[in-house]
């Protein structure tokens, strides 16, 4: 077969599936800029007698996007730098020590990525009521750092082998004590291991659900998510428009940052078991 | 290592600060790993303690726990009718996705790996769900399949494929399947970006070999590409396992396991019990048994990592 038929052949193939893929994408933008009397019509039709671009702008208070944006960007990135600042040391230690219990301390991890919040929800609730953090964002902070906490060592110990051990051992022989060979040695080498990680858990962060859902009671505390949702979920007449324009704008910042970087992804989640 | 022992045996003056600091060296990983430790153990490890705890005994609606029930709220249980009708469904929905997902995603990876005219932006494409939240995705979903208004029976309706609105979301028979379509759709990107790492890495000689002994295109596939990649196969259902038993937004989302409860699955079941029916011991008894599947799952996937580790070692 020639380089031009099979082409042809290929997206022939894929086509049903590109369409499905691309529908959800189409349907936001028509809906998210066609005017209100043209969103509950029958038959619907997919573009607009009149394009209205205004719509962002009125969803843009309508749905208090901005006070959700500040606690999402706020979460995200406390649970991010927490999340960091504690998974560096414990992979720094997996990849560059041997010691006792190691392997289970790896198993414990795997385990701890398994488990996904919905699972011991209840327990999670229980005890953000006990510690008085029901309807506060520490709470999400905590419980975003705890549960990437895994994928961050997995993530960083694969990255932090590749690094060549021998500067840390030039240094060791300059005098350098443990924290200034990871401080000053280590750490500027792993920069890019580091931001492409924290990228990914920002993006958990961001469009997290289930834990928002239970932990948050106040409107003023919703995560952007949590607050799309919440248009959606228990309103009798839900404005589409409005939260169709919400899910887009949301939807494509993160989107474009997850393309360009999805191909680091598989080596965290498969944890390093998939060479 | 080397340096350590140096130091042991050297002069007595500097012993005792040689031998701290070989002390210092053997905590020093534990020092390390401790914050980690303390603090999953602390956010995950305190919630399962507590959900244990809370499924030995009798909780009141408010939280209290009362007398030590033994397995009581287990067979409560496995007594209450939705446990089974929502433990079938989950099975169905986690092995519907996870095959789905499985046989698309093959021919898929296979197909991008492969030369041709525009591989770049198909692949961008594929990909654009994993990119885009489970609640992202749902909500646009359901609205997509908004009876009335809905793109999808207004484009169905003008290819000629429909005669009546139906509202998928509404209607018992059509709500779990579409529901499973959709789990499939977003759960292909991760399955073909793994599989096409695991096509990459295949050597390219023996396809030579093979292509000059006369192995036709089923051959090669059927003889070498599938044994070789068998545990990237693995690895995939096995995650995936994993991810779609604990899925919970697609489906809260686009219909809180109604209509009638003919689309609940455990997860959102257990969301139920917890939060809206104030069951709390069943509650906890469930979340235990759900850990417990997922923990057996997870040594299952230890074990084939482990044995993939062994083989490309």
């Amino acid at each position: 077969m020639s380089r031009a038929s099979r082409s042809v052949v290929y997206w022939a193939i894929l086509s049903p599936l590109i369409i499905v893929i691309l529908f959800p994408f189409a349907v936001m933008i028509s809906t998210a800029i066609r005017p209100r009397a043209e969103i509950l019509v029958f038959p619907p039709v997919w573009i607009p007698n009149e394009i209205r671009l205004q719509n962002f702008v009125d969803m843009w208070r309508a749905v208090e996007f901005g006070q959700a944006l500040v606690n999402t960007v706020l979460v995200s990135a406390g649970a991010t730098a927490l999340c960091l600042l504690i998974a560096i040391p414990a992979a720094y230690a997996t990849s560059r020590m041997a010691f006792r219990g190691q392997r289970l301390f790896r198993q414990f991890l795997l385990v701890t990525q398994m488990l996904s919040p919905i699972v011991l929800v209840l327990g999670i609730f229980r005890l953000m009521v006990k510690m008085g953090l029901v309807d506060q964002l520490y709470a999400l902070v905590l419980c975003y750092a705890a549960f990437n906490l895994a994928f961050a060592v997995w993530m960083l110990q694969a990255y932090f082998r590749t690094i060549p051990i021998e500067l840390e051992e030039a240094a060791t022989l300059d005098g350098a004590s443990a924290f200034q060979r990871l401080w000053m040695i280590f750490l500027p080498l792993a920069t890019p291991a580091l931001g492409v990680t924290a990228t990914f858990v920002f993006i958990y962060c961001w469009n997290e659900f289930v834990l928002a859902l239970t932990l948050l009671r106040s409107n003023q505390n919703f995560t952007l998510t949590f607050q799309i949702f919440s248009l959606v979920g228990g309103r009798y007449a839900i404005e589409w428009d409005n939260v169709m324009a919400a899910t887009l704008v949301a939807c494509v910042p993160v989107a474009i940052v997850f393309a360009k970087l999805q191909r680091y992804l598989v080596s965290g989640l498969a944890l390093g078991a998939v060479k | 290592m080397v340096l350590q022992g140096a130091a042991l045996s050297s002069s007595p003056v500097g012993f005792l600060e040689k031998r701290r600091r070989a002390i210092g060296k053997a905590a020093a990983p534990y020092i390390l790993i401790l914050p980690s430790l303390l603090l999953s153990l602390w956010i995950i490890g305190y919630p399962i303690f507590d959900l244990t705890d809370m499924s030995l005994h009798t909780v009141t609606r408010f939280g209290q726990l009362k007398d030590f029930s033994g397995l009581a709220n287990f067979s409560n249980l496995l007594a209450e009718p939705l446990f089974l009708e929502c433990l079938i469904r989950t099975l169905v929905w986690t092995f519907a996705v996870v095959g789905g997902t499985a046989l698309l995603s093959l021919p898929i990876a296979l197909i991008l790996s492969e030369d041709f005219v525009g591989r770049h932006i198909a692949r961008i494409i594929i990909m654009l769900p994993w990119a885009v939240s489970l609640t992202m995705s749902g909500i646009v979903w359901r609205w997509a399949m908004n009876g009335q208004s809905g793109m999808l029976n207004a484009t169905l309706y003008d290819l000629g494929l429909m005669k009546e609105p139906i509202a998928w979301l509404a209607t018992a028979g059509t709500a779990f399947p579409v529901e499973i379509a959709i789990g499939i759709v977003v759960s292909i990107p991760f399955s073909v970006t793994v599989f096409l790492g695991g096509l990459s890495s295949l050597p390219t000689e023996i396809y030579e070999a093979a292509r000059i002994d006369g192995a036709g295109g089923w051959q090669r596939w059927r003889f070498l590409t599938l044994p070789l990649i068998r545990p990237f196969i693995n690895i995939v259902l096995v995650l995936n396992f994993i991810y779609v038993f604990n899925s919970f937004p697609l489906i809260w989302v686009m219909t809180q396991g109604d209509p009638a409860n003919s689309t609940d699955i455990l997860v959102t079941w257990l969301y139920k019990l917890a939060f809206r029916y104030g069951k709390l011991d069943v509650a906890s008894a469930l979340s235990i048994v759900m850990f417990l599947i997922l923990l057996a799952s997870t040594m299952v996937y230890v074990a084939l990592a482990m044995r993939n580790e062994r083989e490309t070692a």
